[in-house]
């Protein structure tokens, strides 16, 4: 199963994959295993989205394909997963677009990382909030809007008012480069969702 | 000798049409930026922009006169309203008014594509398209059959609150047409005030890639991008069936005399090579050429990379038009372009943001190296919009560095 599974899931086949892993569980599967499939079939489509070889929308199919298999397998495992660290993500104040945080928060978790979503359109204060709260190991921001960039670097300010300094910071969004990076004081930056999780692996120092 | 006025805009024109026609201009065209920062450098936020129109001509007037660019799109604002320009296609002198929906036209239709300032968002946020799903996936087959009736009678009720009823939509639609009247005069005043001060009227119409209406305005574009690899028949019949309103909804900008067409580009880069050669390309290419036939070049902005589907662009015949890119690398696609298209765009909005006016000097001078030889290329932002905050020196070095090195 697990290979003709993994297979299905990398080369986009939505219906034959969630068919074969719901058949898979009913049979008396290990939802564990499951699971492992499902990641590192989520990251091949990340390699395979850096190296060029897919695109945007497969990344979309493949965080639906992944989402759909979870909804059915996680209730199904016991105890606490290890986690790779925990995430707070948000689109930062001012920006109400979603899609580039969700494909993320899809790709991170299915590489092991809690992530705790924060919405969009997210005011400072509740960057530093949620980060007080949750003590995360990151926290995401995202903006797909030129206005975004003067909110992000609001919020990385505010964090380090807060005293918050534990948690590594990454940027990510269609406007962002080295340049933003370095005008907004985060420790990384991303415009694609797969490197994005690279980075963030990395600044857990695993091997991304 | 200072120039008058009308000499400056004819000059800053020519300079346009030389390089849209692959000539080398007398200096490389600069088409500005606009954005968060010209309500900010008038001292008001974007809800005073974006509703009271007074105010806007006057930001823009302090803006242009302060940051001479050659152009820009510092106009009334307003986001993306093409469903509607299709839902009129049948009637030319009201579709030609629907291209961009403005904040009082956005209260008066009650959608829910749209966030305005001081509306659903704060006073100073940017206005926001958000788009959404108007329409079900059974659905695609009543689209195909008839997209125009289908849009304009079941898809708009659902988007927006005030036509939900006939007697909403009578009154929604008079009042409409009431406001479009209104801001009219205030558009012909920024062309009275852009005259006065050298700019010219760029003869700018619009068009708009068929997939893109599909994802923008009708299924959202997360769905659409499954919708592809769930119905894939059904998708492209439908985008098939989108050409015709699309360039019946063009032509309209010729009533006005436009001489190009501005499409901005959504889902190029969400799609691999395979499916934008099936999916989009085609049927893009289509309304190019038809509207090429009709005299009118059309102006592309690549949203996003686009270097996965560079090569196609040279399908098109020589001199069709301009390739405005956003994140493709711009020397990359000059190369390639060379002679055949002109090619916009250059200016990372990071670098404007947070780079000094040094680095900013110093990065169009090597990119002007590179790229302005043999004509055909206009320096652009990347994407025009430049937030609130921007330091003002960093824009004065933008047009400064152009004077030097363009």
């Amino acid at each position: 199963m697990q290979e003709e599974l993994f297979n299905k899931i990398v080369d986009m086949d939505e219906e034959g994959s969630i068919k074969m892993a719901r058949e898979y569980l009913e049979s008396g599967g290990d939802p564990q295993k499951l699971l492992e499939v499902c990641r590192n079939a989520m990251g091949v489509i990340g390699d395979k989205f850096e190296k060029g070889e897919y695109f945007l929308s497969e990344l979309i199919l493949g965080g639906e394909i992944f989402g759909n298999i979870m909804k059915f397998t996680l209730p199904l495992i016991k105890g606490d997963t290890k986690k790779l660290g925990k995430i707070v993500l948000g689109t930062v104040k001012d920006d109400i677009h979603n899609i580039g945080k969700d494909i993320f928060k899809a790709f991170a978790e299915a590489a092991g990382f809690e992530v705790v979503d924060i919405g969009v359109n997210t005011p400072v204060e509740k960057f530093v909030e949620a980060a007080k709260t949750h003590k995360p190991d990151i926290v995401g921001m995202s903006c797909l809007i030129t206005a975004g960039l003067s909110s992000m670097k609001k919020t990385v300010e505010a964090l380090k008012a807060a005293g918050i300094t534990n948690a590594k910071i990454i940027i990510g969004g269609g406007r962002v480069d080295e340049e933003v990076k370095q005008f907004v004081g985060a420790d990384a930056w991303a415009d694609d969702a797969a490197k994005g999780v690279r980075l963030c692996k990395e600044l857990m120092g695993v091997e991304g | 000798m200072t120039k008058s006025p009308k000499e400056l805009a004819e000059e800053r024109l020519a300079r346009f049409e030389a390089a849209a026609n692959l000539e080398e201009p007398d200096k490389v065209p600069l088409w500005g930026l606009s954005g968060d920062i010209i309500p900010a450098c008038y001292g008001i936020t974007q809800y005073e922009f974006n509703y009271d129109y007074e105010k806007a001509v006057r930001a823009i007037e302090k803006f242009i006169k302060d940051f001479p660019f050659d152009f820009s799109m510092a106009g009334l604002s307003g986001l993306e309203g093409r469903i509607f320009s299709i839902a009129f296609s049948e009637f030319p002198d009201l579709s030609v008014n629907l291209g961009m929906i403005s904040g009082p036209m956005h209260d008066i239709l009650g959608d829910k594509y749209y966030r305005f300032p001081g509306r659903e968002i704060e006073e100073n946020a940017s206005p926001q398209f958000i788009g959404g799903t108007f329409m079900e996936a059974d659905e695609y087959d009543k689209l195909i059959e008839d997209p125009v009736g289908f849009i304009s009678e079941t898809v708009l009720k659902r988007v927006c609150r005030n036509l939900a009823t006939p007697r909403q939509a009578m009154a929604t639609w008079v009042r409409l047409g009431v406001e479009i009247k209104r801001s009219a005069y205030f558009a012909g005043e920024i062309g009275r005030v852009s005259a006065q001060l050298g700019f010219p009227a760029l003869p700018l119409g619009w068009g708009y890639a068929p997939l893109d209406i599909i994802g923008d305005f009708l299924r959202g574009i997360e769905t659409v991008v499954l919708d592809i690899h769930r119905y894939p028949e059904k998708v492209k019949k439908a985008t098939e069936a989108l050409v015709e309103p699309i360039i019946n909804y063009a032509l309209t900008s010729k009533m006005i005399g436009a001489k190009y067409a501005f499409f901005p580009l959504h889902l190029n880069e969400y799609l691999s090579p395979k499916l934008y050669n099936e999916f989009y390309w085609p049927y893009l290419k289509k309304i190019i050429l038809r509207l090429l036939d009709e005299g009118i070049k059309s102006f592309l902005f690549f949203e996003g990379q686009h270097e996965a589907h560079l090569e196609t662009i040279l399908e098109l015949p020589k001199g069709w038009g301009i390739a405005y890119f956003e994140k493709t690398d711009i020397i990359k696609a000059k190369k390639l372009l060379q002679g055949h298209t002109c090619v916009m765009g250059g200016i990372p909005m990071g670098l404007v943001t947070g780079g000094t006016p040094a680095e900013i000097q110093e990065y169009i001078k090597k990119l002007l190296e590179e790229v302005k030889p043999g004509g055909g290329f206009i320096l652009a932002p990347g994407v025009g919009t430049a937030p609130a905050d921007t330091p003002l020196k960093n824009i004065s070095a933008v047009i400064e560095a152009v004077e030097k090195y363009g």
